[in-house]
C-alpha cells in the first residue's frame, strides 16, 4: 500500500492502466481462449492508430486548459477524408492526397481555434457546433455513400504489416506520440502548455503567448484528425463519411483515462497512448465475443463517467 | 444581480431579441411561401406546430440548464428512454393514466442520475452528459432489442389528441409548463439563485446560495419536462424508433441560443426559446419543402449556433454596443 501511495502522477496512471489492461486481457482469454492471435494484435494496433492520433490532439487541447475541449474531432476525421477523396475526383494529382487530407484537417481545426480565440466562444459549444457542421457536411455532400478510388500505393502503406505491426502505426502514431512527448517535456512550448493549463492568468502575466499556443493546439488537433482520416483512407480503401462516428467520445475517454485532468495542466501523452491501447483491446475483444457494436459506445461512455468520478474521489482522498 | 432583475418583467414582455426573432419567423414563412407552392397551407402550419411540441418542452428545460452555465447533450436519448417506458406500459395494455405518470417519472429519475454525476460528482456538464449519452444510447438499443416499438394502442392518443374549450391539449400543457417555469425563474428565490450561479459560480457560492440543491433541481426539472415531451411523442406517433431523440439535444441548444439565452449564464429568455424553437422548425420544414435533403439539417443547425454566437461575440466587441449590453 505504501508503495502505491508513493507512486504519483504519470507513473501511477501508467501502473493502473497496465493493471487494467492485464485484467481485460485475462478476462477475455478466460471467456474465449482463442481471442488473441497475431491477427487480432494487428487489428488492435490498426484500430489504435486512428484513435491514438485523434486522442493525442484531444489530450493536448485539454491539457492547455481554459475549459479547452475539441468535440469536433470525429467530424474533422470524416470531413477531411471526404475532402481529400472529392478533390481527387476533381483532378488533384494523387501524390498530393496525404498532404490535402492533413491540411484539410488542419484548416478545420484552425476554424475551431478562430472561434475559441478570436470570438472568445466557449470551447465546448463552439466545437459542438462545428462537430455537427463537419460531420453533417461529410454525410450530406456524399449522400452517405463511400468514396472509392484510393491510389494503390497508399493502400500498400495503409495495409502493410511489419512483424505483426501495421505500418501506419509504426510510421505515424509512434512518431507523433514521441514528438509530442518530447515537445511537452523538453521544449519551452511544452512547458507553456502545462503553465497555461495550470493557471492561465499567471501564464499570461509571465508573458506566455497563450492565445497563439491555444490556436496552434486546435489546428494541431485538426491536423491529427486529418492524419487519422488519411489512415482510414489508406486502410479501408475508401472515404467513408461516417468513419469519425463516436470518436469525440472515445478520444475524450482516452484522454481522461490517460490521466489528463479535465481542467488542464496535469497529465501526459504516455498515459493517453496506454489508454488508447486499453480501449481498443477492450472493444476488439468484445467484438470477438460477438457482442453487438452498439454496446461499445455504452461501455466507453460508462468508462468516461467512471474515470471522471474516480478522479474526483481520489483527489478528495488525498487531501 | 441588477442584470438578473431587469430582463423580462412581464410574462409576455418582449425585448429587441424576441421581436427580431418574431420578424425572422414571419420573414422565413413569407420567403418559403414564395419559394414553394406546397408551403403556404393550413396543413403545413399544423405540421410545423405539431413537430414543435416536444422541442418546446425540452427547450424550456435546456434554457434553465444553459442559463445556469450547464448543458445536457443526452437529453434527446432521455426522451427516448422515457418513451420506451411509456410504450411498454401501453403495449401491455396498461392504463393510459399510468402511462401519463411514467414519462415524467422516468425523466425525473434520469435527471437525478445526470445530476448525481454532474452536480454531486462535480464533473463538467458537457463531458459528464456526453459519457451518459453513450450509456443511454446503448440502453435504448438493449431495451428495444433492435426492433421498433410499433403498433401501440391508441388509448394515450385518445386522451391527449382532444381539445379542451377548443384548445388542443398539447398547447394547454405547453402553456402551463411555460407559466410554471416562468414563475419559478422570475418570482421565486430559485430563479434568482439559478441566474446568479450562471453569472458567477464563485460569487454565488460566497453569497451562500445552495449551489448543489439548485443545480440538482434544475437537472431534475429538465428531466421531468423531457418526460412530458416523451408522452406527447408516443401519443402522436404511436411507435418508438431506434433513432428517437438523436437530434433533440442539438435542436434544443440551438433554439435556446437563438432565443438570446447566454451560455455564459446569467441571462435567459423563455419567450426567446419558444420563438427560437418555432424559427428552427419553420426553417427545417421550409428547407425540406424547397428540396434541400434532410441530411443538411444538422449542418444548418450547427451553422445557426455558431453564427448566432459569433455574431453576438463580434457585436459585443464594438465600443458602441457596450451601452446596449449594460442595458440588456
Amino acid at each position: 500500500m505504501r508503495t502505491l501511495r508513493n507512486l504519483q502522477g504519470p507513473a501511477l496512471t501508467l501502473a493502473l492502466l497496465c493493471a487494467l489492461w492485464l485484467i481485460v486481457i485475462v478476462g477475455l482469454l478466460a471467456l474465449k481462449p482463442s481471442v488473441f492471435n497475431l491477427g487480432t494484435v494487428t487489428t488492435i494496433l490498426q484500430f489504435s492508430t486512428i484513435l491514438a492520433l485523434v486522442g493525442l490532439g484531444q489530450g493536448m487541447v485539454i491539457l492547455a486548459g481554459g475549459t479547452g475541449i475539441d468535440l469536433s474531432v470525429g467530424g474533422a476525421v470524416s470531413l477531411s477524408a471526404i475532402i481529400a477523396m472529392l478533390s481527387l475526383k476533381l483532378g488533384l494529382p494523387p501524390v498530393l492526397l496525404p498532404a490535402v487530407c492533413i491540411l484539410a484537417g488542419a484548416a478545420l481545426g484552425a476554424l475551431n481555434g478562430l472561434l475559441v480565440n478570436g470570438l472568445a466562444l466557449l470551447p465546448f459549444i463552439a466545437t459542438l457546433g462545428t462537430f455537427f457542421v463537419y460531420s453533417g457536411v461529410a454525410l450530406a455532400v456524399t449522400g452517405g455513400a463511400a468514396q472509392s478510388g484510393v491510389p494503390g500505393w497508399l493502400l500498400v502503406w495503409g495495409r502493410g504489416v511489419i512483424a505483426g505491426i501495421p505500418v501506419p502505426f509504426l510510421t505515424l502514431a509512434i512518431p507523433c506520440f514521441a514528438l509530442a512527448g518530447l515537445a511537452l517535456m523538453a521544449t519551452a512550448w511544452g512547458r507553456w502548455i502545462y503553465a497555461m493549463g495550470f493557471n492561465e492568468r499567471s501564464a499570461r502575466l509571465v508573458g506566455i503567448p497563450v492565445d497563439r499556443v491555444r490556436f496552434i493546439l486546435y489546428a494541431l488537433s485538426g491536423a491529427l484528425a486529418g492524419a487519422a482520416g488519411l489512415v482510414s483512407l489508406a486502410w479501408l480503401g475508401s472515404g467513408r463519411p461516417n468513419i469519425g462516428q463516436n470518436l469525440e467520445l472515445e478520444s475524450l475517454t482516452a484522454a481522461m483515462l490517460g490521466g489528463i485532468a479535465i481542467t488542464g495542466g496535469r497529465g501526459g501523452v504516455g498515459g493517453v497512448f496506454a489508454a488508447v491501447l486499453l480501449l481498443v483491446t477492450l472493444k476488439t475483444g468484445l467484438l470477438q465475443l460477438n457482442i453487438n457494436t452498439v454496446w461499445q459506445v455504452g461501455i466507453v461512455g460508462a468508462l468516461l463517467v467512471f474515470v471522471l468520478l474516480a478522479d474526483r474521489l481520489s483527489q478528495r482522498w488525498r487531501s | 444581480m441588477s442584470a438578473v432583475r431587469q430582463s423580462g418583467t412581464g410574462v409576455f414582455s418582449m425585448n429587441g431579441r424576441e421581436w427580431s426573432l418574431l420578424v425572422a419567423c414571419l420573414l422565413a414563412v413569407v420567403i418559403f411561401s414564395v419559394a414553394s407552392p406546397h408551403y403556404a397551407n393550413p396543413g403545413n402550419a399544423v405540421t410545423v406546430l405539431r413537430n414543435s411540441v416536444e422541442l418546446l418542452l425540452i427547450g424550456l428545460g435546456m434554457t434553465l440548464l444553459l442559463a445556469m452555465g450547464g448543458i445536457d447533450v443526452s437529453i434527446g436519448i432521455v426522451m427516448g428512454l422515457a418513451a420506451i417506458a411509456i410504450g411498454r406500459i401501453l403495449g401491455a395494455d396498461g392504463s393510459p393514466f399510468v402511462a401519463l405518470v411514467a414519462g415524467p417519472l422516468v425523466g425525473a429519475l434520469l435527471g437525478c442520475v445526470t445530476a448525481a454525476v454532474v452536480v454531486l460528482g462535480r464533473v463538467p456538464a458537457i463531458v459528464g452528459t456526453l459519457g451518459l449519452l453513450g450509456v443511454y444510447r446503448t440502453a435504448v438499443f438493449a431495451l428495444l432489442g433492435g426492433q421498433w416499438l410499433s403498433g401501440l394502442p391508441s388509448s394515450l392518443t385518445d386522451l391527449l389528441a382532444t381539445t379542451v374549450l377548443g384548445i388542443p391539449v398539447p398547447a394547454l400543457v405547453i402553456a402551463l409548463a411555460y407559466l410554471i417555469v416562468w414563475l419559478a425563474l422570475r418570482r421565486t428565490p430559485y430563479g434568482l439563485h439559478l441566474l446568479a450561479i450562471g453569472n458567477s459560480e464563485e460569487k454565488a457560492r460566497l453569497s451562500g446560495i445552495p449551489l448543489i440543491k439548485v443545480r440538482f433541481m434544475t437537472f431534475v426539472i429538465s428531466g421531468v419536462l423531457t418526460g412530458i415531451a416523451a408522452t406527447f411523442y408516443v401519443a402522436t406517433y404511436r411507435n418508438v424508433e431506434m433513432s428517437i431523440g438523436s437530434t433533440s439535444a442539438l435542436d434544443a441548444i440551438a433554439a435556446v441560443i437563438l432565443g438570446g439565452t447566454s451560455i455564459l449564464g446569467g441571462r435567459c429568455s423563455l419567450l426567446g426559446t419558444v420563438l427560437g424553437v418555432l424559427l428552427l422548425r419553420i426553417l427545417q420544414n421550409g428547407l425540406l419543402l424547397i428540396g434541400v435533403p434532410s441530411l443538411w439539417q444538422p449542418v444548418v443547425t450547427g451553422v445557426l449556433i455558431i453564427g448566432v454566437l459569433g455574431f453576438e461575440a463580434a457585436s459585443n466587441r464594438l465600443p458602441l454596443t457596450r451601452f446596449q449590453r449594460a442595458r440588456a
